[in-house]
């Protein structure tokens, strides 16, 4: 009957919303969209009815998504959600090994563009290399001097082992400015084909 | 960037409606807590105050976020929990500074309208 038809007017509707309100986090998205579908419901049953009519009047009264998400966009979006320079450096710094880090960690840390957990997963991603070549260098070297003598040290010249090593801590930094870098766009990207 | 266009005075008029909502918003929340969807109606039925009712939402969070409201979930009577909106301290301060700043503007702009017409 008329469910069909309602559900798939209202679905429309919410999906617009979701697509025109793609620069907000997805936290703040999911809300807003939770609200304005609460908000219909309410809506029709306060109108005690939910044909086609009911369901256009409510949309109607609801004004168009877009300006809707316009109404959430500027203040809410510029903060979080969005790659600025701010963001772009600190992933171009993060790609350079021990000194870019030195930069690229306190931005990425200021930055509000990622939420705390994605900083963290970012950061120790990217210095995960470093920690365990440190750990398999003062088990290797605990033998042949104190921990962390210069690399002129007799005995620890520089081998295939160091290498590798110095490859993984570049590939670790990388890895974890590639990591950050995709946590930014997937918030970025609007989400419509969950619905 | 942007000139004055045509829309120029709707624009303008929209957004000093949306400056005035948000202090209606508290306003209507002085005598106790309400629910979302409760506070569009009561905005709604003021003439010429809201156009879309939807953008209420966001400004809703914008209040919240600026700690001017906080909020709380409560069973309703019938369908799931409804989240309800309560005036914080700073929130009932903002209102009465705009209440009074308000009546000035208010006033000040009427009188000028009024004197400019009647010339």
């Amino acid at each position: 009957m008329t469910t069909v038809h309602q559900n798939a007017l209202v679905a429309d509707y919410l999906r617009r919303l979701e697509r025109a309100a793609a620069s907000l986090t997805r936290q703040r998205r999911a809300e807003l969209v939770a609200e304005i579908q609460e908000h219909i419901d309410d809506a029709l049953l306060e109108a005690g009815a939910a044909d086609e009519v009911a369901v256009r009047n409510v949309l109607e009264r609801l004004g168009a998504p877009e300006e809707i998400a316009a109404a959430a966009g500027p203040p809410t979006a510029s903060p979080a959600g969005r790659a600025g320079r701010l963001e772009i450096a600190a992933l171009v710094a993060l790609a350079v090994p021990f000194v870019g880090w030195l930069v690229g960690i306190p931005l990425v840390l200021l930055s509000q563009a990622w939420k705390g957990r994605d900083k963290a997963i970012g950061v120790l991603l990217g210095l995960s290399p470093v920690f365990l070549g440190a750990l398999v260098m003062t088990a290797g070297e605990g033998h042949s001097g104190p921990v962390g003598a210069p690399t002129d040290t007799p005995g620890s010249g520089v081998g295939p082992f160091e290498v590798s090593v110095l490859g993984l801590v570049i590939l670790g930094g990388l890895v974890g400015a590639i990591f950050l870098a995709v946590r930014l766009r997937r918030d970025a990207e609007p989400r419509a084909l969950e619905a | 960037m942007h000139c004055m266009e045509p829309g120029g005075t709707r624009n303008s008029l929209s957004q000093l409606r949306r400056g005035a909502v948000e202090y209606c918003v508290l306003a209507l929340l002085r005598e106790g807590e309400r629910y979302g969807f409760e506070l569009v109606r009561k905005l709604s039925e003021v003439d010429g105050l809201v156009t879309s009712e939807g953008t209420i939402y966001p400004l809703l969070t914008r209040l919240r976020r600026d700690k001017l409201v906080t909020t709380f979930w409560r069973e309703s009577e019938a369908g799931p929990p409804r989240r309800y909106y309560e005036l914080t301290e700073e929130g009932r301060e903002a209102l009465a500074g705009f209440t009074q700043e308000w009546a000035r503007f208010r006033d000040g702009v009427d009188g000028l309208l009024e004197q400019e017409g009647s010339r």
